[in-house]
């Protein structure tokens, strides 16, 4: 998985043993702070409800720093969605040695059509982010594709440029 | 500038998937007297007819396990299905239907489709399988 935006870039890889977790490790570029580091994360599927037309989660997620004890962050993040509709969003507090800071968003998105498996499917999404240490909540489009194993989200906004995701399924 | 032209982006996205939507409904329903419209255990199949009569072409004499499945709701989910389901020699085939929820797998006629492996093996992705439908080709 590959992140950028106005805070780092990073690489994400990770493993799930079970659909109920993830292991992996994050290299990130932090902008802010002018340094670079990796995160050993773990993600936990606290719940989940599948319906014929729908799939709800709620995750916990973790990181602790190769730079020490006192530099990792936790959070939560959860979604819904139908074929249609998507509503998520997330929480996350990083404790680090110089600063501790929260991050929060909320995504809304509506798929322009319903595709079949194997087509490149659309979303056209509203994010709402804040980060405290940038400040005000911001507010942007986004777009996500996927087609196979290959997910792409771009979003961009005037104030903290462009927001870019990248994942692909091996 | 780059906030318009992502606009613009999107709004071309959004009239492309319209104009192809329409397409696809229009297709489908232009098949009637098809094996997908048998009726199982009293239950008609609940299946995407294009799809289902696409993926029954080459399997004469063969028998289809038709997997209702809960929470399979994106092509990017799914796809963990397939990963698991392709490692599965007796296997001879496999589609999935977004659209009806459904995953098909095509065995030999003398098979024995376990629906407890194949509910096992759709809750190892994450999804839930809720019924099985069996179709003789």
């Amino acid at each position: 998985m590959l992140q950028s935006n106005e805070m780092q870039n990073s690489t994400y890889y990770h493993y799930s043993p079970t659909y109920k977790f993830s292991l992996g490790v994050e290299q990130v570029k932090d902008k802010y702070f002018d340094v670079n580091y990796s995160y050993f994360r773990l993600t936990y599927l606290l719940n989940r409800k599948n319906t014929k037309h729908s799939q709800r989660n709620l995750y916990l997620q973790s990181g602790l720093s190769s730079e020490g004890l006192d530099h990792y962050f936790y959070g939560v993040h959860g979604d819904w969605e139908t074929r249609r509709l998507f509503s998520g969003f997330g929480y996350k507090e990083t404790q680090t040695e110089k600063l501790d800071y929260a991050e929060q968003y909320l995504q809304l998105g509506i798929a322009p059509y319903i595709g079949e498996y194997g087509d490149l499917h659309t979303w056209l999404m509203i994010q709402s982010k804040h980060n405290e240490l940038m400040g005000d909540w911001n507010t942007y489009p986004v777009l996500k594709f996927f087609k196979g194993n290959a997910l792409m989200e771009v979003g961009y906004a005037d104030t903290s440029e462009w927001d870019i995701h990248f994942m692909y399924r091996f | 500038m780059k906030y318009l032209y992502l606009v613009f982006v999107m709004m071309a996205a959004v009239y492309t998937s319209a104009h192809n939507h329409t397409m696809h409904d229009m297709e489908s329903y232009n098949h009637e007297g098809h094996l997908h419209d048998t009726m199982v255990d009293g239950k008609l199949l609940e299946v995407n007819p294009k799809r289902f009569d696409n993926f029954i072409v080459d399997l004469e004499g063969k028998q289809v396990a038709v997997v209702s499945v809960s929470g399979m709701v994106c092509d990017f989910c799914a796809r963990g299905i397939e990963k698991t389901f392709s490692k599965n020699q007796s296997i001879l085939k496999l589609d999935v239907d977004l659209s009806g929820g459904k995953v098909l797998l095509a065995f030999d006629r003398d098979a024995i489709i376990d629906f407890e492996d194949i509910k096992k093996k759709i809750l190892s992705n994450g999804q839930n399988a809720t019924d099985l439908q069996i179709i003789k080709i």
